[in-house]
């Protein structure tokens, strides 16, 4: 292996990470930017996408359905399932335990989400036990060589998978009615109550589409790593919140960028320096970026929030 | 006058004999028992808490551990964490009726929690903690029924160089005291056997994501990786071993031995792993055919880590029953005259240190999803 195609090989394993961080770090910047609430339970909505996901990975393969399904197949119902459940229990969360304190000072919310978070990771941990879950993968364990490169199915589907639901998004968001509204609720939510828009629904859509996609990254984590925990939401959420903040909080490219950009930096911080500096190393570039950029990488488009 | 002072002194009497009726529970001894029951770690955990309640049954069926007075164990999390750990000695400490502690499972658990034990003189026996620097820290209340990895670390080494004839080692530890300190043992033997150890890295606790760093270790062409750690850290890296196309040997530790491993990590990428215990296999030995058969019909399938656990426990109760008194110095007394105790391992005893007499050290390999044992010898 030649050092141009170790590089490149780091690079396709920051990715895959970074596509993960990038599909959590959504739901942070879209309900910052709609009701500038740190959501500090959407690590734990991101496990219940995984765990909702093992689940019904489990029921496709030992369960009522004929065992000819192609994988790809039994991954796309999974992860609509997984999305749907999560998406509606995000709506839930946002409707019995944010909207009625909305108008309250901010501290109330945030402290209303670390006890969201809580409650969940507690109630997952009820639910599934505490111990490592294993995760069955029905995609087939193929690869091919690039160039010196391995790149495996598992890792086409990641990139697929998130960049699929980041180019909708943005399409949602930047050229439907839908999103105009969650564009005109993050930029003056008064305003838009007094123009007609519906804020509690356009809120409500926000966490609902959040949500569903921590719980697509929750799959895909469950699925490329093999093991999961209850409480591996809390790093995940933290990173993913780090990664949000590093593209600008509020700002939904930013959060992609910021994804991709954490990921590849601790892929290449474990790759070249050593892995165990690579948490450090994460965060020490947040701190330095921070200094200089204080709104993040992309954060100065303030006007492009959603 | 007389008569209505007899009759003050009557009533008196009474409520005294309601009190200690009433008021006053049932006299009870306990035995502590402290390792992660829940988390990552936690079937480890679970196995070991598994032969400690068998070893109190016993006991129990056996008669009153001292006259009138009932053993019972209390079983406490530590979640491996070591602040955890701490906190969950200083319950057991302040509970007069605990007269030992079996525990805790991870080295860097046992080792602050081995301090506050000697503080209040109170019998500590891990069944498993394999760091060699707990026990020199000199404490007389400290005792281990396992061998210890500066045993562990030059046998890995030994079948390293002799039988696998592997040159380049890449070793890898999740920074724990359990892990750092057998990484150490490990390097010190093999540079003593002029075996190239071509990187020496750490993990850490509770990460995902090590493909990076394979991808990195497979640019170095190791004949060998060693992993000094735990099995849900081992599971993920011999599953992404496999994944990056990383070849050669992949050998660790006790802590990978658990039947989760190979679930976790999947049997096809976990083929032909190599893992070294710190004690022989439990199913060769003559002496624990009875315990095995017992554990198995009450529990199923048995534990890495549940003789152990079972033994430190019995031991434990042997000391107590000794003293004949639920006096913490006197069990401690009791312990130290210790010597020839038929265990489940063979003779046991412990030497100056408080470390087991029985050395052996055993090792296993992964064939067809499942540890097969390949033999054990005391190897220093």
């Amino acid at each position: 292996m030649t050092p141009l195609q170790l590089f490149c090989q780091q690079l396709a394993n920051g990715l895959t990470l970074g596509a993960i961080y990038a599909l959590i770090a959504l739901g942070y910047t879209m309900i910052y930017g709609v009701i500038q609430l740190i959501n500090f339970a959407h690590g734990e909505l991101f496990m219940v996408g995984a765990y909702v996901a093992l689940t019904l990975v489990l029921l496709s393969s030992a369960g009522p359905l004929p065992s000819g399904i192609p994988w790809w197949m039994t991954l796309l119902v999974c992860g609509l399932g997984s999305m749907a459940a999560a998406g509606m229990l995000g709506a839930a969360i946002e409707r019995f335990a944010y909207r009625p304190i909305r108008h309250a000072p901010r501290l109330n919310a945030l402290i209303t989400a670390i006890g969201m978070s809580f409650f969940l990771q507690n109630a997952l941990m009820l639910l599934y036990g505490a111990t490592d879950r294993h995760f069955p993968n029905p995609i087939p364990l193929t690869r091919w060589e690039v160039g010196g490169v391995t790149v495996t199915l598992m890792q086409l589907v990641v990139w697929a998978a998130s960049g699929l639901l980041m180019v909708g998004l943005q399409l949602l968001v930047m050229s439907t009615k839908l999103g105009m509204a969650m564009r005109a609720t993050a930029q003056d939510l008064k305003a838009c109550a007094l123009l007609g828009i519906p804020v509690d629904r356009i809120i409500a859509t926000t966490f609902v589409i959040g949500s569903a996609f921590a719980a697509m990254g929750g799959m895909l984590f469950g699925l490329h790593y093999g093991t999961i925990n209850f409480h591996d939401g809390y790093l995940m959420g933290l990173k993913a919140f780090t990664a949000a903040v590093l593209g600008g909080i509020g700002n939904i490219p930013g959060a992609m960028v910021g994804g991709l950009v954490l990921g590849l930096l601790e892929g290449l911080g474990a790759g070249y320096l050593s892995s165990q500096w690579k948490n450090v190393f994460a965060f020490l570039i947040l701190v330095v970026l921070l200094l200089f950029k204080p709104r993040g990488l992309l954060g100065e488009r303030v006007a492009d929030r959603a | 006058m007389a008569s209505g002072h007899r009759a003050r002194v009557l009533i008196r009497a009474a409520c005294l004999v309601w009190l200690a009726g009433c008021g006053k529970p049932e006299p009870v001894v306990k035995i502590g028992f402290a390792a992660p029951l829940t988390g990552d770690q936690a079937p480890q955990g679970q196995d070991m808490l598994r032969g400690a309640q068998l070893a109190i049954e016993h006991a129990n069926s056996q008669g009153p551990i001292l006259p009138g007075i009932r053993l019972e164990l209390v079983a406490l999390d530590d979640q491996r964490n070591p602040t955890q750990a701490v906190a969950v000695a200083k319950r057991l400490v302040a509970d007069p009726d605990v007269v030992a502690v079996v525990g805790h499972l991870n080295s860097s658990c046992t080792m602050p929690a081995s301090a506050i034990y000697h503080q209040a003189r109170l019998l500590q026996i891990t069944p498993v903690s394999s760091n060699p620097q707990i026990s020199r820290q000199g404490f007389d209340t400290f005792y281990r029924t396992c061998a210890t990895d500066d045993l562990q670390g030059p046998a890995a080494a030994l079948f390293i160089v002799k039988e696998l004839s592997a040159g380049r080692v890449f070793v890898l530890d999740d920074m724990t005291t359990y892990g750092r300190g057998l990484a150490n043992e490990l390097i010190k033997k093999l540079s003593a056997l002029r075996v190239e150890v071509i990187g020496h890295e750490g993990i850490t606790q509770g990460d995902k994501d090590f493909v990076p760093l394979l991808t990195k270790i497979k640019s170095l062409r190791p004949d060998l990786v060693y992993f000094a750690g735990m099995f849900p850290e081992g599971a993920l890296l011999i599953k992404q071993r496999a994944e990056v196309g990383l070849a050669g040997y992949f050998m660790g530790g006790d802590g990978l031995f658990d039947a989760a491993l190979i679930q976790l990590a999947t049997p096809r990428a976990a083929e032909g792993v190599y893992l070294t215990t710190i004690g022989s296999d439990i199913h060769q030995i003559p002496t624990a055919r009875e315990f095995v058969k017992a554990f198995e019909t009450r529990f199923g399938s048995i534990g890495a880590y549940s003789a152990y656990t079972y033994e430190a426990t019995s031991i434990a109760v042997w000391a107590v029953r000794q003293a004949g008194t639920k006096d913490r110095s006197a069990v401690l007394a009791a312990i130290k005259r210790l010597k020839d105790y038929p265990g489940l391992f063979g003779l046991q005893g412990f030497d100056a240190k408080g470390d087991s007499l029985i050395r052996d050290i055993g090792l296993f390999t992964v064939k067809a999803g499942k540890f097969v044992f390949l033999k054990a010898a005391s190897w220093d």
